[in-house]
Order: C-alpha cells, then structure tokens, then sequence
C-alpha cells in the first residue's frame, strides 16, 4: 500500500523510479569520433556477430558466415538454415556457431563436426563464452525471440537466463534466471561477467550460480556482448544508446500500449540499431537540422559505442559513432594481436582499429 | 473513433486546461491567496459570532477600519521600496496628542490644526527617511529608536497636557465630523481613506514616481544604476507614511476626543500582519493599495472578533503573531514557486486527432520522387534562415534572415548580396504591394513594409483586444505569412496568441487552436481580427476570384478558404482535409493553381500522441525540449494543388541532402526558388513546361 502510493507521488513528480534522467557521456565515455574515423572499412550489410578464428575475422549475417577472404572483402563461408545467433572461437579446435533453432555447431577447427543442443524452450540465444570444458549460453528472454528485443524493452522484461553446457556430457545447467536481457557473457576467473541490457549494468555470477552482483550500473546505452581483451579486462559493444524520450515512453504505459497495437515497428520511439533512415521515424528537437547539419550532439535513438573495459570490468576508454555518424549499432567485437574489429549492424559495417598507438591514435 | 477517444474528446472540449496556465501569469493572481484567507475569516467569525453582519457592528468596525488603513497604507509605502517603518504606531499617537492640544489647549483653527498635524507626522518621516535613505541606516533599528523616541515625546506631552484636553471643549462640528460624520453613505474616515487608497494606487500603478519606488523595492542597485534617485525616493516613502499616520491620528482624536497612555501601542504589529497578509512583500518591489486594504480588513475583522468573543488580549496577540509568521511563510514561498506552478501548467495539449495520414508510395499522389534533386543552391553557406523567398519585377530575391534583414540576392547570377533593409525580429512572409513596396511579416513586431526607398514602415503591431480571453491578445506575437487582395488589404496570419517565436515547438505539443488571421487595411490604418481559433495557421494566398484566400494550418494538416467578399463572404471551407505532413507557406504558380510548401512529415508516433493530451503534457513537463518529440521537419516537400483540392504534382528530395527543409516556395519565370527557416541555402529549380513570362507581381496587379 505505502509502496503504491510512493509510487503514484514519485509518478505526478517525475522521481524515483519515474525519473528519466540519462546518465551523461562522461569520462571514459567522453564522446569522440573514433569508429567513424577508422579507415578500414568493410561493409556487410546485415552482420551481427564477430570472431577471429586462426588469425583471420569470421562474422555472421543473417543465415551466413563470412570470412575476409584476402583482406579486402568478405566472402561467404559456411550457409545454415536459420539464424545464427552468435558465434565463439575455442581455441584452435573451432568456431562455436549457435542457430535460432537450438543448434550448436562446432565449424573449421579441429573439432570440426561436433554439435551441442542448447536446453529445450530457449529461443533467444543473444551470447556465448567459451572455455576448455564448457559453453555458456545468454538467453535474452523466455517469452520474445532475439530478434524482437525493442519489443521486449518495451514491455520491460526481465525473463532472461544464463545457461552452462558441460563440452564432454552436453548436459546443461541454469546459472541465474529473471536477468534483464542478458545480451553479452565473459568469464572472469571462477565467475561470469553478464551485462543486463535493460538495466544497464554489468553483473558478475559465480560459475557455480547464484545471485547476480552489479559490477558497473547506469551505463549511458544498452550494454550487449563482450569480448575478451588481449592484455585483460574485456570489450564491452553498446548496441543502442539510452535515451530520455525513450525512458519516458517507458515509464507511460498508455502509449506504449497503443503504440505497440498501432505504430509499425520501425517507427517506434524505442533504441534502434540505425535510425533516421526514414521520415516516419520519430524525430526529436535537438535532431531537428540546423543549417543544413544533424548536430553531432542530437538526440538519437542509434548511435556507435564500444567500451574498454579494465580487468575489474570498469570502463577506461570508448570509441564512439555520435548522431551525425556512420558506424551505429555496434553489436559485437573482437581482438586479435592488437587489432579490433567493430561489427556494426545498423550501418552493416565491420570497422578495424588499432588497439595501441596507431593510424587512428592511442586508446588505452 | 473508440470510446475512450469520444471521452477524451468531451473532457477536452469541456475543460478548459489552458486558462489555468494563463491566469497565473497575470499579476492580479497575487492577490488570489489574500482574498481567500479574507473569504475565511469572513466565514469562521461570521459563523461564530451572532449579528456579525448587523449595521451598528459594521458602523462600528468601518470607522475603525478607516484609521487603520492609513497605517497600513503607510506601511505599504515604505514597505513597496525595500524599507520597513516600526514607528508607524507611535506617529500614530503623536498625530492624536497634537492635533487634539493645538486644538482644545492652544485652540487653532481646524485647518491650521490639520495642517500642524499632518506637518508634525511628515517631519517624523523626514527623519526617518533622512536616517534610513540618505545616511543608510537599516530601516529595521532606525525605525525601532524612532518608535521609541517619538512614544517618550508623547508621553512627555501627555503629562503635561493631558488634563487640560480632558477638561476642555473643542467647539468646531467640522471637527466632529472628521470622526462621527458620513458621507455617501459611509463615515468620512472610510471615504477619506478610501480616496488615499485609489491616489495611491494610481500612483504606484501608472505615475512615474511609482514606478520609481517599486523599482527601488524590486532591486535597488539597478534602480541606482538606471539613473533613480534612490535616496530620495526611499527618504520621501518615509515622510508619506508619517504624514499618513499622523492623519490616522487626527480621525482618531476627533473620534474619541481622549489622549490615553496607551494610545496606539502595539500598532506596528497588527499593522505589519495586516500588510503582509494582504501581500505585500517584505523584500520590497511587490505590493499594492489594494492589497493593504485587504490586508487591513482582514486583521481589522480577526482582531475585532476576538475581542468580542471574550478571548483574553494575550491570546489575542499570540494569534496575531501566528497569523503574521504564516503570512511572511506564504508571502516567501508564494513567490518562490509561483514560477515553477506557471511553468509546471502553462502548457497544456489539447485532444487534436488527425484522419489517418495518406500513403506516400504506390499510386498515391504523394508517391516519393526525386524531383528536387537538380535543385541549384544559390548563397549556400551566405544567408542564415530564408524563411520566405520573393522576386521583383528586375528577378532580384529578396529573402529575411535570422538576424532580422532582408537581404537581396541580385540578378541575374545572385552570387551578389546586399543587406536591402534591416528590420530586426525575425522576417517571415512576404509580399509585394501593388505600389512595389515589400510587405513583411516580421514575427515578435508585426507587419512591416519596406518601400522602393528602403524605407522601414511599421504598419501594425496589434489588433483589436478580444473580450472573453485572458491573455492579453491584442499584441501580434508572431505575425506569419500574408498576402494583398485586390484592393490593397492585407490579410496575414499570426500562428499562436499564447507562445513567442522560438517557442513554437510548444505550440505543436498543445496543437489548439491558439492563432488566428487578421486584416490590415491601409485607407483606414485599422486591424481587425477576422478568423480565430485556427491551429497555427500559416501560408496565406489569395485565389484568382478576387473574393477569397487560401490559408493552411501547419498542425491541423490541412488547407482551407476564406471568403472576404462575394456571395460566400465569412465562409470557410475546406480545399484538402487530409495532408501527409505540415503545411507551409501557399503561393501562385503560373497556370492558375497553387504551390504549397510541406514543411514537414507526420509520424506515426506523433500522429499518435495527438491522441493522448496527457502524454504530451507529461513529456513536456519531464524531459528536456531538445529531447522533446517533434513533428518530422527533417524531410519536406512542394505540391501543386488546384482550387477544388486536387493534387497536381509532388516534389521531393529524398535523403533531404540538397534542402533539407521547405518553408515556401515561389514561381518566377519558370523557375521555382525555394526557402527554408533553418536552411543555409535558397534553392532554385527549373520548371519544364511553365510560362517562362510568368511573374508573381504580374499576376497580382497585372504590370507588365
């Protein structure tokens, strides 16, 4: 009851859980220009996922995985006959490829041919990690399929589960449920490191299961997969920024009601992979241009942001696709021998940098 | 249209939400909190208390009151200047002692005696003021010393007169009349006070001097640093009040003709209760006559009616006190919040549904294309904002900027640019007069004319008060678009009553009908408003008949006609009901029909939440405007439509790289220039198959 009314005050005020408020880019998250000035670009529209398998990157889009095959273009590589919702390399023994059906392939290694089930009923695989003796498995949410997270944003689930897959007996196990979207996975020592998209926040689980701690929260986007980093710590992708017109819709469940029955999806006020394509899509002040220019500042539903993490999973750096950008919707990355590819899905791009000193400057 | 969409639609219609906003925002609304707590006391004492209402009681509490404004007007002076007088009481007590010894001891005559009186109150004042404004004393202490000074000289005349007042005759019956007698109808110290009461409020309301003392009360050092006596004007608020108090003196003594030691003890305090409980600031800057009469009433009934219910006289001052902590409490967060209340309701959407939005794809009319894509940019980069484009009969273009001219590109390349005429504010519409004067709608002035000899005109600034609204909308806020009919009036469009220029995005979130289309005419230099209620209208352009204009309203999303004249004259009606996204300015094109700019397109989202008021009310209050949901003004269009509706043609850029938004458009010699409020550019596209003649000021007034 006194909850209740807490809650009716904190409606008519605009407080607590009905404050809108974003945190801003600041600090490691200063906002820069750096995904858009890597000059190593190699479009392809529709990739998802990333991974570097024998020194060479692998991504997927939509049903196909791709290699770069001479360094200059992607090439196709292995077709399957659904999705693939992540991939994982192993080592040497192979890339992990998981499919919407529940499919786990092991693909181009020396485990080439094996296959793992993922637990009946789970249909949104959104990550994997990997280690010597087992496969960990992020499903985003029981009810919505990986494809309709803007929809389960909307109705502000928290159905997601954490799930390890024993590599000698295929048997698996639930590590955590009731996770906001869990969208990125990365094993730390004897605990997982799971980042909880629609609570912002980075969270840590014993591999022996157990509660969720935060590690780092109120993050400015939607946090999805890591990846590990070579010299420790972790990449952190956020795949959509955070934004107040969206936290308002959500906090107003009248509109969002009728706008999910009778706005087409694209056009939603929901975070979007790339946004602006098209005049029906909902416009903000600050978006309006000025003198002919989108202000870089603007207020956006997708932008490009990928985070270093520290080996206490803080950030110490991030690369950024602001409002006016063409590299949004980051979703995955990986590092190889100080180099790091940025798989951006909005724009359909895979962008290279240098971790260290390089052409496009110092990140760390 | 839904059940709940009918009931949205009825409350909408049935409240008014936006007079609530528009009330606060008046200054009168100060008053509002001190009427209610008078409308209080009316009703507890008046309930509690038998024969509260009957005339001898009135007769009774009126006299007093009578004197006791004064005070409290005094007060208020000195109080409306950033001052404070204390010794309000005693000068109160010194008017009674000397008028009533110069009159039954020294026998003076009533107008000498008044005069002395009156003389004797000022001369506190003046050392008041002469301490507290020219030698910057705090007003606090030095009125304080002063109260006690000026209470030991009365008691010193006390002593020495006292008896002889008592034993002498004062034989005058004017002089009786000053307590005991009436007039109109009311004793004469109501009648006197009220007439100070209006002086004063005259005064502080419209005269200079008043203007003076309230700025000094509202901030002294700028008032010091726009040029005004400050010293004087605090030193002469002071002599005010001790003349008043004395006069509230001299009723008192011709009333009840006794000097007694206690005479006006304690009057500062009810006097201070009852001028900031009627609301009169502390801090200076704020207050009115009206204000300390209410105030003055109110007290006058709290302390009369305790009096009579048999509280003991202690009791009666501890209410007091509380009354006046709660009164400088309310006065302090009143004037805190009330800018956070104004805010927090001022802005108030309205139920505005729009039918769903036509397709722009497949064979619809409005199908997407790529017919703006040749567009030539001329001055990109060099002019800031065209809102609206126009050319002459010598091709030059005349465009308004955001820094308030009207720049003109010059023919036949328009690489070259001039600053024609600097207006300020913010140039909109424009158009040709038949005379070859440019016509302006400047938004934040009004309507302008530029003549060939770069003449800047005012022609109107404001139009007839309308009767029934709150704000005051006889100022034009935001003059739009306009066009000349055939006989020289000018009918132009103000796009809201309730917002500025810059503030337009709020209008689209309350999306009511706040603008209106008004008509200037110049044989009688008069401006009356001719259609209201119209949700921000905006291009204007006269029909071929002569008798009609076509006007759209941007929110509305749709485009109508006025008949000014003929049969149908007063008429609206429809021309297309239904548009895809918000309408801009209207003008000619050279085959009889009409072009017409979209400035931007709706969204499903938006289209959506002009379903929901609430929704839009919220996010205004929650979120930043910049992050504010927009109507889509990224993506634009042109159309050609015909008189009966019908849409002839669309052109669009898409991807917006080439003009990224459209606010008019104008046909000249086959080719069509185009302008944008927040462009950098005036675009120019050539027209296949147009009358390459064709020019605007040809078909209006037929030069060739």
């Amino acid at each position: 009851m006194i909850g209740a009314v807490l809650r009716a005050i904190d409606n008519l005020t605009g407080r607590g859980d009905a404050a809108v408020t974003v945190p801003a880019l600041d600090g490691a998250l200063r906002p820069n220009r750096r995904l858009d000035e890597a000059r190593t670009r190699w479009p392809l529209p529709g990739v998802d996922a990333i991974a570097v398998l024998f020194g060479s990157p692998v991504a997927s889009a939509g049903t196909t995985l791709y290699r770069l095959a001479d360094g200059t273009a992607w090439q196709p590589w292995r077709k399957f006959n659904d999705r693939i919702a992540c991939i994982a390399a192993i080592g040497d023994e192979g890339l992990a490829v998981v499919l919407d059906t529940g499919d786990i392939f092991i693909e181009g290694g020396s485990s080439e041919g094996r296959s793992y089930r993922v637990p009946e009923g789970l249909r949104c695989i959104t990550a994997i990690a990997t280690s010597p003796t087992a496969i960990f498995l992020a499903n985003g949410s029981a009810t919505n399929p990986a494809p309709d997270w803007q929809l389960d944003l909307m109705q502000r689930n928290a159905s997601g589960s954490i799930w390890r897959i024993d590599r000698v007996s295929g048997k698996s196990q639930r590590l955590a449920d009731g996770l906001a979207w869990p969208a990125g996975l990365a094993l730390d020592g004897d605990t997982i490191v799971v980042s909880e998209a629609w609570k912002h926040r980075l969270a840590r689980l014993p591999l022996t299961g157990g509660e969720p701690v935060a590690v780092h929260s109120d993050l400015p986007g939607y946090p999805g997969r890591l990846a590990p980093a070579e010299d420790g710590g972790a990449w952190l992708a956020i795949f959509a920024p955070r934004c107040q017109l969206v936290e308002f819709v959500l906090r107003e469940r009248a509109y969002k009601t009728r706008m999910i029955a009778e706005v087409p999806r694209p056009f939603w006020i929901a975070p979007s992979l790339r946004s602006g394509r098209s005049f029906y899509e909902p416009l903000q002040g600050g978006s309006v241009k000025q003198l002919g220019l989108l202000k870089p500042w603007a207020p956006t539903l997708s932008a490009g942001l990928c985070v270093r993490l520290d080996r206490g999973f803080q950030p110490t750096a991030s690369l950024h696709s602001r409002a006016d950008g063409t590299t949004h919707g980051v979703t995955d990355m990986a590092e190889h021998q100080g180099r790091i590819f940025f798989a951006a899905s909005g724009d359909g791009v895979v962008v290279a940098c240098d971790a260290g000193t390089g052409e496009e400057g110092s990140l760390l | 249209m839904s059940v709940s969409d009918t009931l949205m639609r009825w409350r909408y219609r049935a409240v008014p939400d936006h007079l609530l906003g528009e009330i606060l925002t008046k200054r009168w609304i100060d008053n509002a909190i001190p009427v209610l707590i008078l409308m209080a006391v009316v009703t507890v004492f008046g309930s509690a208390i038998p024969d509260f209402f009957g005339a001898s009681s009135l007769a009774n509490l009126l006299r007093q009151w009578g004197e006791f404004s004064l005070l409290v007007l005094a007060l208020m002076i000195v109080m409306v200047a950033g001052g404070i007088d204390l010794s309000v009481g005693s000068t109160f007590a010194l008017g009674n002692i000397v008028a009533l010894t110069l009159m039954s001891v020294a026998e003076w005559t009533m107008p000498a005696a008044i005069a002395a009186t009156i003389a004797c109150g000022a001369a506190v004042g003046l050392v008041n003021g002469i301490l507290v404004g020219y030698l910057r004393l705090r007003a606090f202490l030095t009125t304080l010393v002063t109260l006690i000074i000026v209470r030991a000289i009365v008691d010193m005349l006390l002593l020495k007169y006292s008896v002889a007042i008592a034993g002498g005759f004062i034989d005058s019956d004017a002089w009786y009349y000053l307590g005991e007698g009436f007039l109109l109808g009311m004793p004469f110290s109501v009648f006197m006070t009220l007439v100070i009461a209006a002086i004063l409020h005259l005064v502080l309301s419209r005269a200079r001097a008043g203007w003076h003392i309230l700025a000094t009360g509202g901030s002294r050092r700028s008032s010091h640093n726009v040029g005004i006596p400050v010293r004087r004007v605090v030193c002469i608020t002071y002599v005010v009040s001790g003349a008043l108090c004395a006069l509230a003196g001299l009723l008192f003594a011709s009333r009840l003709g006794g000097a007694g030691a206690d005479t006006g003890i304690g009057l500062e305090i009810t006097a201070l209760t009852a001028a900031v409980l009627g609301g009169n600031s502390l801090g200076g800057g704020r207050g009115s006559a009206v204000k300390a009469l209410i105030g003055a009433i109110t007290v006058m009934i709290m302390v009369n009616s305790m009096v009579r219910l048999g509280v003991s006289s202690g009791a009666n001052s501890l209410l007091l006190g509380l009354v006046l902590l709660a009164a400088v409490a309310i006065d302090v967060r009143w004037l805190k919040n009330r800018h956070k209340l104004l805010s927090n309701v001022y802005v108030s959407p309205t139920f505005a549904p729009l039918p769903p939005a036509p397709a722009t794809e497949g064979d619809s009319p409005y199908a997407l294309n790529d017919k703006l894509r040749p567009v030539e940019l001329i001055g990109l980069g060099a002019i800031d904002g065209p809102e609206d484009v126009i050319l002459d009969d010598d091709d030059h273009i005349y465009a308004g900027n955001r820094t308030g001219d009207i720049v003109r590109f010059l023919a036949p390349d328009y690489t070259e640019q001039e600053i024609y005429a600097h207006i300020g504010g913010r140039p909109l519409g424009m158009a040709f007069a038949a005379d070859g004067a440019l016509l302006v709608c400047v938004g934040g002035m009004g309507l302008y004319r530029v003549t060939k000899a770069r003449e800047v005109e005012k022609l109107t600034d404001e139009t007839n008060r309308s009767l029934f609204t709150i704000i005051d909308d006889s100022r034009l806020r935001l003059a739009d678009d306009l066009d000349v009919a055939p006989d020289g009036r000018i009918y132009f469009s103000e796009a809201t009553v309730r917002y500025d220029m810059h503030e337009w995005p709020v209008d689209s979130l309350e999306a009511r009908g706040n603008g209106r289309i008004i008509c200037y005419d110049p044989k009688t230099d008069t401006t009356q408003t001719i259609l209201k209620n119209l949700v921000f209208p905006n291009g204007i352009c006269m029909t071929h008949d002569g008798q009609s204009f076509l006007f759209a309203e941007t929110w509305a999303c749709r485009v109508s006609r006025y008949y000014f004249a003929g049969p149908k004259k007063g008429k609206v009606e429809p021309v297309i009901p239904n548009l895809p996204g918000y309408p801009d300015n209207i003008n000619r094109a050279s085959d009889g029909t009409f072009w017409l700019a979209l400035v931007g397109m709706r969204t499903p989202s938006v289209d959506l939440s002009m379903r929901m008021p609430g929704f839009r009310k919220r996010m205004a209050r929650r979120i930043a405007p910049d992050e504010w949901l927009y109507p889509n003004i990224n993506t634009g269009c042109v159309v050609r439509f015909d008189e009966t509706g019908q849409i002839l043609d669309v052109m669009w850029d898409l991807g917006g790289e080439n003009h990224p938004m459209i606010t008019s458009m104008r046909e000249h010699k086959g080719h069509l220039y185009i302008g944008g409020i927040s462009n950098n550019r005036i675009g120019r596209l050539r027209l296949d198959g147009a009358d390459t003649g064709w020019t605007g000021p040809k078909s209006y007034w037929g030069r060739t």
